[in-house]
């Protein structure tokens, strides 16, 4: 009884001190940071995550994706430091505590497989946000012939997400609804609908664009293509809203706006009031300042000065 | 001494294995507190039988879940039923030793495999499958229906009741198989009228908890089932079963109040459903175990 008493006490003991080393001085960070949460910022995570441990190897960073709904309630709930959101945050969750961090910004685009017959119409005409409406919200049953003035019967098969995500919230909000009145079958993830889409001819779907573009061509990922939106209705897809070629070409229609937001939107990383750990708190004022140049070779769009200052106030309370 | 030591193990012990229960009531009562801020705002009659599953606007029809569940879990008991009764018939009364303990391993792998591979494997093979077998009976599907989950949902169970199976024969006394046939009957005479007969208890208790383990099965089934909030009215058509509801959903429960409670009560229906079929299950189990002795 006695030694295990003894035991105890030098363990204890020993966890204190090792506990009050991990924030030493001179600026270097230990800890582990967890992140959870939207596939649409999966890719930029695990880039942060990378470099920022290339500078400051004490700390070790795990980022999971899940959706942005998923995301939002693990970091509520406290199951992890870091919570990545690709949409708004809503009221109830701001209440709740959430602060949010606008951390960089891309966009969802809708996609065709590459085998569909219309392809080269579809292409040359694009589709409206009329017909998106027709589709997703009031359930119409379209053909491709009807979408693009051809004599086309071949029913269009629409698709949406199954969890609650970001890309999907944005798709909604683009066409003036929320995620629940997207109609179409649900699959579950962003690699899940981009799978779906590719897989089925007749299928029209939506994905971020770090999963419609393959990231080291450019281009459409294999087996997809983009559907260009035809902004201004003429049916006519011309060189002011021809974009989609490659991933630069989207991401900078996007910056300077001429890709609309919605469905291009902010990504957010969101933590439990003022993140308590050093670590975190660190990691976050790297990404909204250093971390900012790994954003254009990642696939994302950079954000304003503004933006990033009106985020670090946020961080440090201001 | 040794008497204090021997009482402490005893109580402890005791303590360890009512854990379990303790755990299941504590998991119930937690459910229930949760939901009762939707059952506070809605009838029970409208959470269960309305359709409309609208979170936004205040409406949180369980129906088309509930419908869906079941269309998938019957659909999938009619095809792994006869197989897994016929299977583990042949592997208990015909097949040759060596062919029994063969198979054995492969039905314990099979029982072992994750959840997510079948699903894998549902959207990669059963999806097609089905979207190309639909235009031969009339209808489209877009291959994401209860059928798939069905198809996938039934070889998931067919180790649980094959084992299971296998156990309630093995039970059947030697004795009685040997008298069947000195009196002249065949081997497929004994079966049917001896075995099978004798084991028919346990034959629905194994049939019972495959039910239940389909009832619950979550990732493979929403992967392939199609997720739509309808009433599901042809095994072509898509649905959305109460466990994917739940796994889908997880993350709206912080953003909308009554959400959190809808879900709570949506696991609370799942908890009880397979909770009694697996109580009645086993109730029959004991039964037949202490007949044999």
């Amino acid at each position: 009884m006695k030694k295990f008493a003894a035991l105890t006490a030098i363990a204890l003991a020993w966890m204190s001190v090792a506990a009050a080393s991990l924030a030493t001085a001179s600026g270097a960070v230990q800890g582990k940071i967890s992140i959870s949460g939207a596939w649409a910022l999966y890719p930029m995570a695990l880039k942060w995550a990378e470099e920022f441990h290339k500078i400051q190897p004490g700390v070790a960073i795990d980022v999971q994706a899940g959706g942005a709904g998923k995301g939002i309630a693990d970091a509520l709930a406290g199951m992890v430091d870091i919570g990545m959101v690709s949409r708004d945050i809503q009221p109830a969750e701001v209440q709740k505590g959430a602060l949010a961090l606008a951390v960089t910004k891309d966009g969802v685009v809708p996609t065709v497989s590459a085998a569909n017959p219309n392809l080269a119409a579809l292409l040359k005409k694009g589709m409206t946000k009329a017909q998106f409406a027709d589709l997703w919200i009031l359930e119409k049953a379209l053909t491709w012939g009807e979408i693009l003035g051809t004599s086309d019967k071949s029913p269009v098969h629409v698709f949406t997400r199954s969890d609650a995500c970001g890309a999907a919230e944005t798709w909604a909000a683009f066409l003036g609804k929320r995620q629940e009145d997207l109609a179409g079958i649900g699959v579950y993830g962003d690699p899940g609908l981009a799978d779906a889409a590719r897989r089925d001819p007749l299928a029209l779907g939506y994905n971020n664009i770090n999963f419609a573009y393959d990231a080291k061509t450019l281009r459409p990922v294999a087996g997809l293509a983009v559907v260009p939106i035809d902004l201004d209705g003429d049916r006519v897809i011309g060189s002011a809203e021809n974009f989609y070629a490659t991933r630069d070409d989207i991401t900078a229609a996007i910056a300077d706006k001429r890709y609309p937001s919605p469905p291009a939107r902010d990504l957010y990383f969101v933590t439990k009031g003022r993140p308590s750990s050093p670590a975190v708190a660190e990691f976050l004022r790297w990404v909204l300042t250093e971390g900012q140049k790994y954003i254009p070779e990642t696939g994302y769009i950079k954000l304003s000065p503004d933006t990033l200052k009106a985020g670090l106030d946020k961080l440090a309370g201001r | 001494m040794r008497r204090a030591l021997d009482r402490a193990a005893k109580r402890s012990m005791r303590l360890v294995s009512a854990l379990p229960g303790i755990l299941v009531g504590a998991i119930l009562i937690g459910l229930f507190l949760k939901s009762r801020a939707v059952l506070s705002l809605q009838p029970l009659t409208r959470l269960l039988f309305s359709s409309a599953w609208k979170p936004l606007k205040g409406q949180f029809g369980l129906l088309a879940f509930l419908s869906g569940t079941l269309w998938v879990t019957l659909a999938a008991m009619i095809l792994a039923v006869p197989v897994a009764l016929l299977t583990a018939v042949y592997l208990s009364e015909f097949a040759p030793r060596f062919v029994r303990s063969l198979s054995k391993p492969f039905i314990d792998l099979l029982a072992g495999i994750p959840s997510v591979i079948f699903g894998v494997w549902g959207v990669l093979l059963v999806v097609p499958l089905v979207a190309r077998l639909a235009p031969l009976f009339g209808a489209y599907s877009s291959g994401y229906s209860v059928l798939a989950g069905a198809i996938v949902l039934a070889i998931m169970i067919l180790p649980t009741i094959i084992l299971v199976s296998l156990e309630v024969f093995a039970a059947v006394s030697r004795d009685l198989r040997d008298a069947s046939l000195a009196l002249g009957a065949t081997r497929w005479e004994t079966v049917k009228h001896v075995v099978l007969r004798k084991g028919a208890q346990g034959l629905v208790a194994a049939v019972v908890l495959g039910f239940s383990r389909a009832f619950g099965e979550t990732m493979a089934v929403l992967m392939v089932v199609g997720n739509v909030a309808r009433v599901p009215k042809s095994p072509f058509d898509p649905a959305y079963p109460l466990p994917a509801l739940i796994a889908n959903n997880y993350g709206e429960m912080m953003s909308i109040p009554q959400t959190e409670s809808a879900l709570m009560f949506s696991a609370l229906v799942l908890l009880l459903i397979v909770l009694i079929f697996n109580f009645g299950a086993r109730l029959i189990l004991t039964r037949i175990e202490r007949r044999i002795q």
